[in-house]
């Protein structure tokens, strides 16, 4: 028989243990709807156009609603993506938040009910008059979770696309002039490897690599190419001739020392600084490069797009959307609005990002005039092909191993695309 | 005194030397049970009910949203003939080899050199001051580490390479991490420099209960160092051992910082190891049924290994008693 003092022991052991057991099994509560907060999380770094822009917006919100008040959190891309599923069952869902656009990520959200449809905003605010048909494919899906039809779960403010960064001064030493043609861009870095320089700053371990083969295979591809592939409206051969082009071209760049060997367990930061260090005269990557080179290149240096390309890598940028589960819906959709308006896409646009709806009169940079420019010429021609890891959840990792093998050529070009052919069949859906 | 005490239904004779009092082993009150109660109601919760949840998702199929489709042993099937999970555990014996075996053994040859030569003839002193230099990678972040070291073994002007140019060794240049004969290879070096302080600390401290006379009557004997560490310091710290190669086993298998920042698997697979493999289902494939059944597979795996190194140590001490008895 227990003591009293025993028993007090017990019960304050069961106390302790029960409190555990609560705090493990519940989950806080992040407070009824109230009108005044708005909880808003994104990725971008401070100083990078989006980061300014989105802080610039958030003034403006603030004053617009006096008395509402704006809990930002800065979150990481990583820690976004990786545990957004949760995060968005449960009771901490932000009111608005930025993420990742593609089949995988917000397709696989928005089939899971876990998103606001903004069908109805989206043609009430005109967000769809502001977005070109390109930007505008990753905003809607389907019930199946697929890109470019259905409704719109998410708004993108930018866009992104890739593109030929190149080092003018050493062009210039060389005596190499800007190639506007493939022939003219294989020359140029013929001479480079004549001077014992490899041309093409590339990074094996993550996507640089697999850019590189996208455009390749681009180049030789259509929109109904791009539609299969991405959009599953057909079969994906990787074993056609733009597929075949962009490994075999890939390996034989390899070999003829356009891309180092040595690039396998190079990280895309790694790319990017052997560009601004002006050790690799060019650099095949996205616009979000462009604001850190303004800032930090010490050289003169220019961009254009892949040469006798109609297709380019790019897409409507990271899109704002609004959980399910968000308590204060009106509010986001207040500051998505203003994340829309002319000033911030202005600000935008002259920070180096790829606004969408500008007043190209208002751009004064004159790079970022060319940025604007060049996008501009893409989406004209309905240019943007997407990016090569979005069709299967975990193909970037299928990708970047797959590439790398091509790279050291433990993998010849044919048992490389089957191997890409595998992965994807397994996960892309049964058409 | 001597005492006998029932374990396991076998009789074994303890000494015990209290100061000539004379004690009995007292059993455990049951009251006793009452302050074990919280810690057995946390690992409840926080090990043993996420690992039956885990266990009960990876026979479904599941997409970590929405609703779980159950898919009985599918996973499991698959796993038997998913080529990259059994190439994943290939790569995990290595990683034993760099992360258990190698320290254990340069960790007590370190730890004898440093309490038997540098401590006498140095001073204890530099002999802590050395053990400290030894321990510090195991203070590091692995993240920290790891990025120290991907900028070692960089290609292109990683100071590896450099060093091997400056000292006339320009062919044995490598790219270190990013080719698939070397990489794991190179990891596996990261791993033994990461891990050597664990098993030198607990070595050391072990060598400090050794008894003196041991080693002077055989050093009267005639013995050298190297028969004194053979059949002294070896039979003395193998508890110590025991649990050095049982620790630094389990932190192999389930190694996955030292992966994710160097080479995450790659080149090509060549470095990927079972917890990165089911990282990368569960988050970049969200297949995290599948996930689920690596990561129980692996946990079944390493609970297995723990039990039968508690086995033998037990039974290793079991046997050292009656011995000594």
């Amino acid at each position: 028989m227990l003591t009293t003092r025993r028993r007090a022991l017990a019960t304050a052991a069961v106390a302790l243990a029960g409190s555990l057991l609560l705090a493990s099994c519940g989950s806080s509560d992040s407070g009824s709807p109230d009108g005044k907060t708005l909880k808003l999380w994104h990725y971008e770094a401070p100083d990078s156009a989006m980061g300014v822009a989105w802080n610039e917006a958030i003034k403006e919100f603030e004053a617009k609603h006096p008395g509402v008040k704006v809990k930002f959190e800065e979150k990481g891309f990583e820690q976004i993506q990786k545990t957004a599923p949760m995060v968005l069952n449960s009771n901490d869902a932000p009111d608005i938040m930025e993420y990742n656009k593609g089949n995988a990520t917000a397709g696989l959200l928005s089939k899971q009910g876990l998103l606001t449809d903004l069908t109805a905003e989206a043609t009430k605010r005109g967000w769809d008059k502001k977005l070109s048909a390109g930007v505008r494919t990753t905003s809607q899906y389907d019930t199946n979770g697929v890109m470019g039809s259905g409704k719109w779960y998410g708004v993108p403010n930018y866009a992104e696309y890739t593109m030929v960064f190149y080092n003018k001064d050493l062009f210039k030493r060389y005596g190499i002039a800007e190639p506007t043609t493939l022939d003219q861009l294989t020359a140029a870095m013929d001479t480079f490897v004549s001077k014992g320089i490899t041309p093409l700053a590339n990074a094996g371990a993550e996507y640089v690599a697999q850019q590189y083969l996208y455009q390749l295979a681009l180049s030789q591809a259509d929109r109904s190419w791009v539609d299969k592939y991405e959009l599953y409206k057909g079969k994906t051969d990787f074993h056609d001739a733009a597929w075949t082009y962009a490994a075999t071209t890939f390996a034989d760049w390899v070999k003829k020392g356009y891309i180092s060997k040595k690039s396998t367990s190079l990280k895309a930061e790694d790319a990017g600084v052997s560009f601004i260090q002006g050790k690799s005269p060019i650099l095949f990557s996205g616009s979000w490069w462009y604001g850190r080179f303004q800032t930090e290149n010490t050289f003169d240096w220019g961009t254009f797009l892949w040469p006798g390309s109609n297709l380019t890598l790019g897409s409507g940028g990271n899109l704002w959307v609004v959980p399910k589960g968000a308590k204060n819906k009106d509010l986001a959709y207040d500051f998505i609005d203003i994340t829309m308006s002319q000033k911030i896409q202005n600000l935008l646009g002259n920070k180096g990002g790829v606004p969408v709806g500008a007043d190209t009169a208002a751009i004064t940079d004159p790079k970022a005039k060319t940025l604007i420019a060049d996008f501009n010429t893409l989406s004209g021609k309905d240019g943007l092909a997407f990016y090569p890891d979005w069709p299967v959840a975990g193909f970037y990792d299928v990708l970047v191993s797959e590439t790398q093998k091509l790279i050291t050529g433990s993998e010849k070009p044919d048992a490389y695309l089957s191997a890409l052919q595998t992965a994807y069949d397994k996960g892309a859906p049964k058409t | 005194m001597t005492v006998t005490v029932e374990r396991g239904g076998r009789v074994v004779r303890r000494h015990h030397r209290h100061h000539g009092r004379t004690t009995r082993p007292r059993r455990p009150h049951s009251s006793y049970a009452l302050f074990l109660l919280p810690g057995v109601l946390a690992f409840l919760v926080v090990i043993v009910v996420p690992f039956l949840m885990n266990t009960g998702v990876s026979f479904t199929d599941w997409q970590g949203v929405g609703s779980p489709t159950w898919s009985g042993l599918a996973n499991y099937r698959e796993l038997t003939h998913d080529s990259e999970f059994w190439a994943s555990f290939r790569h995990s014996l290595f990683m034993v080899v760099a992360m258990a075996a190698v320290p254990t053994v340069l960790g007590l040859v370190l730890a004898a050199a440093l309490f038997d030569f540098v401590g006498k003839h140095f001073g204890t002193k530099i002999a802590a001051v050395l053990r400290a230099c030894f321990y510090l990678p195991q203070v590091l972040p692995i993240a920290v580490a790891g990025i120290v070291w991907s900028w070692i073994l960089a290609p292109d002007n990683g100071s590896l390479n450099a060093l091997l140019k400056a000292v006339g060794l320009g062919s044995l240049q490598r790219d270190w991490l990013g080719d698939p004969d070397f990489a794991l290879y190179s990891v596996m070096g990261v791993m033994v420099w990461v891990q050597i302080g664990f098993p030198l600390v607990v070595f050391m401290a072990g060598l400090q209960r050794v008894d003196p006379q041991l080693y002077e009557a055989a050093e009267l004997d005639g013995a050298g160092w190297w028969r004194r560490f053979w059949h002294i310091t070896l039979p003395q710290i193998r508890p110590e051992i025991y649990v050095v190669l049982l620790w630094c086993t389990i932190a192999a298998l389930k190694v996955f910082g030292a992966v994710y920042v160097l080479t995450k698997g790659g080149p090509g697979g060549a470095t990927d190891v079972p917890s990165y493999f089911s990282f990368t289902t569960f988050f970049e494939k969200t297949q995290v049924g599948y996930g689920a059944a690596i990561s129980t597979v692996l946990t079944v795996i390493i609970l297995v290994l723990a039990l039968i190194g508690l086995k033998l140590q037990t039974r290793a001490e079991d046997a050292e008693e009656g011995l000594r008895a």
